[in-house]
């Protein structure tokens, strides 16, 4: 049984696909199709940071406006590639043990980023449509 | 009928197409992120630029599956270290004229 923190490596990696039986291939590229949507919406979360602050125009009165909405946005996608990547092995884990599938923490980990970048952004344009 | 030969009867239909266009779409990913940052930044954007034929040829494989996927997942973390370097670096509305 490999450590928690054994899928880190490439090696880790690798193991994943020798424990317990094959599964059903359907099951098993519906698991890769999920892990490849969540790595676009991580794409999409740089590209949003990286846009914010490379395109907007400065919010007057507030000097790291942009900043303080696209940096986090990056790291989020960067949070998020990692997170997927786990869920996958985790996912591929119970298939081959034939376990149930265990709960996904990205719904949540997604909703939580979005509102607060949504209430950052609301307090940002506030502070600067008041100066 | 033994495990393997129930395994063989298995017929995946069309799932193995959708996942090949789901790997292209990944693969379109990294090269509309790639040519975002090209307009800011020339050399980071090269560089993700290039990751994505590599990507596209991942999906073509169908051997080491977890490694391909360990693989992306790296290349999107290098991706981020990335643009956050040219976020933090770069010039700011740098599209605009």
């Amino acid at each position: 049984m490999p450590s928690s923190w054994d899928w880190i490596t490439p090696g880790g990696a690798a193991r994943v696909g020798e424990e317990g039986t094959e599964p059903d291939p359907r099951f098993t590229f519906a698991n890769e199709r999920t892990f490849l949507a969540w790595s676009r919406t991580a794409l999409a979360l740089v590209v949003a940071g990286l846009g914010i602050v490379q395109l907007l125009p400065p919010f007057p009165g507030v000097p790291f406006g942009r900043h303080l909405l696209g940096v986090p946005l990056i790291v989020l996608g960067a949070v998020l590639a990692v997170v997927a990547y786990a869920e996958w092995i985790r996912n591929q884990r119970a298939l081959r043990l034939s376990r149930p599938l265990p709960h996904s923490v990205l719904p949540w980990l997604l909703a939580v980023m979005i509102t607060g970048m949504a209430v950052i952004s609301a307090i940002v344009l506030l502070l600067s449509a008041t100066r | 009928m033994d495990d393997a030969d129930d395994l063989e009867q298995r017929d995946p239909g069309l799932a193995m197409e959708r996942t090949s266009l789901a790997w292209t779409r990944t693969a379109i990913s990294f090269a509309a992120l790639g040519g975002a940052v090209l307009k800011v930044s020339v050399a980071p954007g090269l560089v993700i630029l290039l990751i994505a034929p590599f990507v596209w040829r991942l999906g073509r494989l169908r051997k080491g599956g977890p490694v391909r996927l360990w693989l992306i997942t790296v290349s999107i973390v290098g991706v981020s270290l990335l643009a956050l370097l040219v976020a933090l670096i770069g010039h700011g509305a740098a599209l605009r004229p």
